[in-house]
């Protein structure tokens, strides 16, 4: 076996898989998909009810930050959502069209992204490595009048370590940025002005109090 | 003429080799220093079936306190019976309340958080009665020297000598959950200097220093919650 293994001919194939082994660790491209879980909000839902329009390019988003980096969001971002906005209100459906909205629910809401970007240690100069999902949220009443067009950063960066890959570092960041993104929604969401005139309009700050 | 050792140099050639083994071990120590508050001198009352978290903070914009920090410091604490809730466990039962963007960093934002019953509720349901913050990270500060590999089809190695030094530094603070008020602040600072040397193979001569920082802050944090009797 230790002739075997010190064999001339058997070290070269080897040296070559390692060789190969190494550079592809060194790699400078990365596909992720995120497919975590996300726990239930903690929240006490307001008494307002709400449509949340997942249209299909939403629901299957795939994002290219740059050309040698590619996240599917989609998935895990119809999850999280789906998780925060039951937090938010007492009655919500989620549904795949805008023109399918069951029409006694007050709010319509349009989620979308804008911008994903990312940032490595070799852009940053820091070790660290950063996601930014950049969402919209179409804010429109049940008659389709829209009541605010919000802008949702959401921001979420991983220490970089020694020999962890690129995608895992990048899967970790948007799982923390996706994370950010329920945070602000849940810390921001009643706190949008237009919101806030809505629903005193509406009388139901009063009625949640 | 084959080379022959002595029988009367050898217990010399072994002290040498001690002293110099002792010599470059000792190089590779850490100097590690704790600087603690706390109002009075007693041990934290801390019942049974209360438990401690230690969650890290991800605020900062160019650094992160490690995971792999919090584990360790958290499993030195378990060591001396006190009941440890896992990190990312009590994050997930409280979501989005203790997030990097949302989590409380003073105590004022901490008193309005517990007005919430449910987020209360869940602190009380995991029986946590003081929460540890930690903050901070471990750098390398300098590095010299230099080493190179080669490899061809005679064979290969590696010639040369490098040189850098760490520094951790991190500050825990403690949080009493029930009364709402600080316990007690702890800062440790450790440094050392770690060595490569190239002599056909790599000899690493690595300080432990960020391992050093946790063993000495988890062993002072068990004296803010343990009875002596305990250790």
């Amino acid at each position: 076996m230790f002739k075997i293994l010190f064999n001339k001919r058997a070290i070269k194939p080897l040296a070559a898989m390692l060789l190969v082994g190494i550079l592809s660790g060194c790699s400078s491209s990365a596909s992720v998909q995120i497919t975590s879980d996300f726990p239930a909000v903690l929240s006490e839902p307001k008494p307002v009810s709400a449509s949340i329009v997942f249209d299909e390019s939403f629901a299957t988003y795939v994002a290219q930050p740059d050309k040698n980096t590619v996240i599917d969001l989609g998935t895990a971002q119809i999850k999280l959502l789906s998780n925060a906005f039951t937090g938010l209100f007492e009655e919500v459906e989620f549904v795949s069209d805008r023109e399918t909205v069951n029409g006694d629910y007050k709010l319509v809401i349009i989620p979308s992204i804008r911008e994903v970007q990312v940032s490595t240690p070799s852009d940053n100069y820091l070790n660290v490595f950063e996601v930014w999902i950049k969402y919209n949220l179409e804010i429109q009443s049940a008659d389709g009048e829209t009541i605010d067009s919000w802008f949702m950063p959401a921001y979420g960066k991983t220490p970089d370590a020694f020999m962890a890959s690129k995608s895992n570092a990048i899967e970790e960041a948007a799982i923390i940025a996706l994370r950010d993104a329920g945070a602000k929604l849940m810390l921001d969401f009643y706190r949008i002005p237009a919101i806030y005139g809505w629903m005193m309009e509406q009388q139901i700050l009063e009625e949640s109090k | 003429m084959k080379p022959t050792i002595n029988a009367t140099t050898s217990p010399t050639i072994k002290i040498a080799s001690i002293l110099a083994l002792a010599t470059i071990l000792a190089g590779c120590s850490a100097t590690t220093t704790i600087d603690e508050y706390r109002p009075t001198a007693d041990a934290i009352d801390l019942n049974p079936n209360e438990r401690v978290v230690v969650l890290g903070r991800r605020d900062a914009g160019h650094y992160e306190t490690d995971r792999e920090f919090i584990d360790c410091v958290a499993k030195r604490m378990k060591g001396a019976d006190i009941g440890v809730v896992p990190e990312q466990q009590f994050i997930d039962s409280i979501y989005p309340w203790f997030e990097p963007r949302t989590a409380p960093k003073g105590l004022p934002r901490l008193k309005r958080l517990m007005q919430d019953p449910l987020i209360k509720g869940q602190v009380d349901s995991q029986a946590v009665r003081y929460l540890v913050w930690l903050d901070g990270s471990t750098e390398t500060l300098d590095q010299g020297g230099s080493i190179s590999c080669a490899i061809g089809p005679g064979g290969g190695g590696c010639f040369g000598f490098a040189q850098w030094d760490k520094l951790s530094v991190y500050e825990a603070i403690v949080w009493d959950m029930t009364n709402l008020q600080e316990m007690g602040r702890l800062r440790v600072d450790s440094e050392g200097t770690s060595y490569l040397i190239g002599a056909v193979a790599p000899i690493p001569l690595l300080t432990p220093v960020k391992s050093d920082a946790c063993s000495s802050l988890g062993n002072q944090l068990k004296l803010f919650f343990s009875a002596p009797e305990k250790l």
